[in-house]
C-alpha cells in the first residue's frame, strides 16, 4: 500500500493507537477514535508530532476533524511542513 | 391546543401531591407520570409533524426546572425521557421514527435509558454485553445496574457492544419495546435521595428488528456527542437548579412573610451574606446553563463547532458546576434555616429532602470521570475559549 506520509509519521502515530494490531496496516481513512485514540492519547500524539516535525498545529485545527483519520492528520502536518519549508510558519 | 404553561399548571399539583410519598416509600411516581402522559408534555422534544410539541431546548430546560420545583425525582424521570426522545428524533431511521415518535408524542411511550453496566465504572461510551445478529434479528442479554424507571418504561434505549468480536468502544444503540424484552429485577433501590426515580438493577434479554438500531452500527459515540450528552447535561442541570431555586423561593417567601421564623434575624449581616451566597450559586448555574443552551442551539442551527474541544469542555463543566453549586446551595440553606426549619423532614421548606436528593448530583455520572476528561480536553484547547465567546475569534469567515 502506498501511503502519502513518511516513516516518522507512522512511527509516532502507531504507539498512540492501542487498538491497532502491530502487524495490521494503517488505512488512509481509518477512524483513529475506533483505534483507541481518546482525548488523553490525542494530547500525547499532538505533542509528539509537533516535536518530531518541529511545527505548531494552529488552535483552529485542534479538533476532532483533524484527528479523525491518518490522512486528515497528515494533511494538517504536511501543510504545516510545506509552509515552514517556504519560510512561512506560524 | 393548550400552551405549555397551561399543561404544566395541570400537572404540577399532581406532581407536588405525590412527592412526599414517593420519597418516603422509594416508590416510582406513577400518578405524576400519568399526569405528564395525559398533558402532552412527554412529547416536548418530538417535532410537531409527529404530533409532539416541537419545543426548543430552552423551553425543555424551563419545564424541567418547574417540575423539579415540585418533585426532583419526577423531573429527572421526565427530563431523561426527553433526552432519550431527542436521540430518537435525531438518529432513528425513518421507519422507527414514523412508528415510535407519534406514540411518544401522545404520551403512550415512556422511554428509559440503559447505559450503565457492571464493571465499566459508568463509562457512557463503552459496552461489554454484545449484540448478536441471527435470523434477521438483533439479540441481546444485558445487565443494567442502575436503570431509572425500568419497571414502568414502555421502551428502552440500550447501549450494547456492536458485535461479539467488536471492541468495547464500538457501541451500538438499539430501541426495544417492553414487549420485546424480558425484564428481570436484579437490584433494589433504597438510596439516600432521588428515591422516587426507582433506579433499580435489571437484566434485559430480548430481540429486536434490524430497523430498531438507532444510528449506525458501532457508532453510538456520534449519538452521544450530538444528542445524549448535550441534552442529558442540560436536563440534569435544569432539574438540579429548578429544585434548589424552588426551595430558595419558599425560603425567601417565608422570611418575608408574617410567619417568618424569629430565630433568623433579617437585620443581621450574617443572614444577608448567607442569602447572597446561595443566590450567587443559583445565578452562576442559571447563567452557565443558558450559555450552554445557546451554544448547543447554535451548533444545531449551523452545524459548526461540534468537533471543537471547547464545546465538550463546556458541556462537562455545566454538569460539574450545576451538581456542585446546587448541592452547595442546598447545604447553605440547611445551615441558615437551622435544626427545626432546615433539618427536619416535615419542615415546609423540604430542605432535608433537597439536601439528600442533590447529594446524588455529583455521583450521577461521576464528576471524577468528567473532571479527568475535561482536564485532558483543556490541553487541546490552547486558545482557552470560554463559554459564550465566539467560536472562531481570529477567523473572519
Amino acid at each position: 500500500m502506498t501511503v502519502p506520509w513518511d516513516e516518522r509519521f507512522e512511527g509516532v502515530l502507531r504507539p498512540n493507537l492501542p487498538l491497532l494490531a502491530p502487524d495490521a496496516g494503517l488505512a488512509l481513512d481509518a477512524s483513529l477514535a475506533a483505534l483507541g485514540l481518546d482525548s488523553l492519547q490525542t494530547v500525547s500524539l499532538l505533542v509528539e508530532l509537533e516535536e518530531t516535525y518541529e511545527v505548531v498545529v494552529p488552535d483552529d485545527a485542534l479538533n476532532a476533524e483533524t484527528f479523525a483519520s491518518p490522512s486528515s492528520l497528515w494533511e494538517q502536518i504536511s501543510a504545516l511542513l510545506s509552509k515552514s519549508g517556504s519560510g512561512g510558519g506560524q | 391546543m393548550t400552551s405549555i404553561p397551561e399543561q404544566l399548571a395541570e400537572v404540577l399539583p399532581v406532581v407536588r401531591a405525590h412527592a412526599d410519598r414517593c420519597d418516603e416509600e422509594a416508590r416510582f411516581p406513577r400518578e405524576s407520570l400519568d399526569a405528564l402522559r395525559a398533558s402532552g408534555l412527554m412529547g416536548m422534544l418530538v417535532p410537531r409533524r409527529y404530533g409532539g410539541l416541537g419545543a426548543d431546548l430552552r423551553t425543555f430546560s424551563d419545564t424541567a426546572q418547574e417540575l423539579a420545583g415540585a418533585c426532583l425525582s419526577t423531573a429527572m424521570i421526565w427530563a431523561m425521557h426527553g433526552q432519550q426522545a431527542d436521540a430518537v428524533v435525531r438518529h432513528a431511521g425513518l421507519r422507527l421514527a414514523h412508528e415510535l415518535l407519534p406514540r411518544i408524542g401522545r404520551g403512550e411511550v415512556y422511554l428509559a435509558s440503559v447505559t450503565t453496566e457492571p464493571g465499566k465504572g459508568g463509562h457512557l461510551l463503552s459496552a461489554a454485553a454484545a449484540l448478536t445478529s441471527e435470523d434477521g434479528l438483533l439479540h441481546f442479554d444485558r445487565a443494567g445496574p442502575v436503570v431509572t424507571g425500568a419497571e414502568y418504561a414502555d421502551g428502552f434505549l440500550i447501549t450494547l457492544r456492536a458485535a461479539p468480536d467488536a471492541h468495547s468502544s464500538q457501541v451500538s444503540l438499539v430501541y426495544a419495546e417492553r414487549g420485546q424484552v424480558a425484564v428481570e429485577l436484579t437490584g433494589d433501590w433504597n438510596p439516600l435521595g432521588m428515591r422516587g426515580t426507582d433506579s433499580v438493577g435489571v437484566r434485559l434479554k430480548g430481540s429486536v428488528g434490524q430497523d430498531q438500531l438507532v444510528g449506525r452500527q458501532g457508532e453510538f459515540r456520534a449519538i452521544a456527542v450530538d444528542s445524549m450528552i448535550p441534552v442529558g447535561h442540560i436536563a440534569w442541570a435544569s432539574c438540579w437548579l429548578g429544585a434548589a431555586r424552588a426551595a430558595y423561593q419558599r425560603f425567601i417567601r417565608l422570611l418575608t412573610s408574617r410567619d417568618r421564623p424569629r430565630g433568623i434575624d433579617l437585620q443581621s449581616p450574617l443572614t444577608a451574606e448567607r442569602l447572597a451566597r446561595i443566590r450567587t450559586d443559583l445565578e452562576l448555574v442559571s447563567g452557565y446553563l443558558h450559555g450552554v443552551i445557546a451554544e448547543v442551539d447554535d451548533l444545531r442551527a449551523t452545524g459548526r463547532g461540534g468537533e471543537e474541544p471547547a464545546l465538550h469542555i463546556h458541556l462537562n463543566t455545566l454538569k460539574l458546576a450545576a451538581s456542585e453549586l446546587a448541592f452547595a446551595a442546598s447545604d447553605r440553606m440547611v445551615q441558615l434555616a437551622g435544626l427545626t426549619l432546615g433539618y427536619q423532614r416535615e419542615s415546609p421548606l423540604r430542605l432535608e429532602r433537597l439536601f439528600r436528593d442533590l447529594r446524588s448530583a455529583a455521583l450521577n455520572y461521576a464528576n471524577d470521570r468528567l473532571l479527568t476528561a475535561n482536564g485532558n480536553l483543556c490541553l487541546l484547547d490552547r486558545r482557552v475559549r470560554l463559554i459564550s465567546t465566539p467560536l472562531r475569534q481570529t477567523d473572519p469567515g
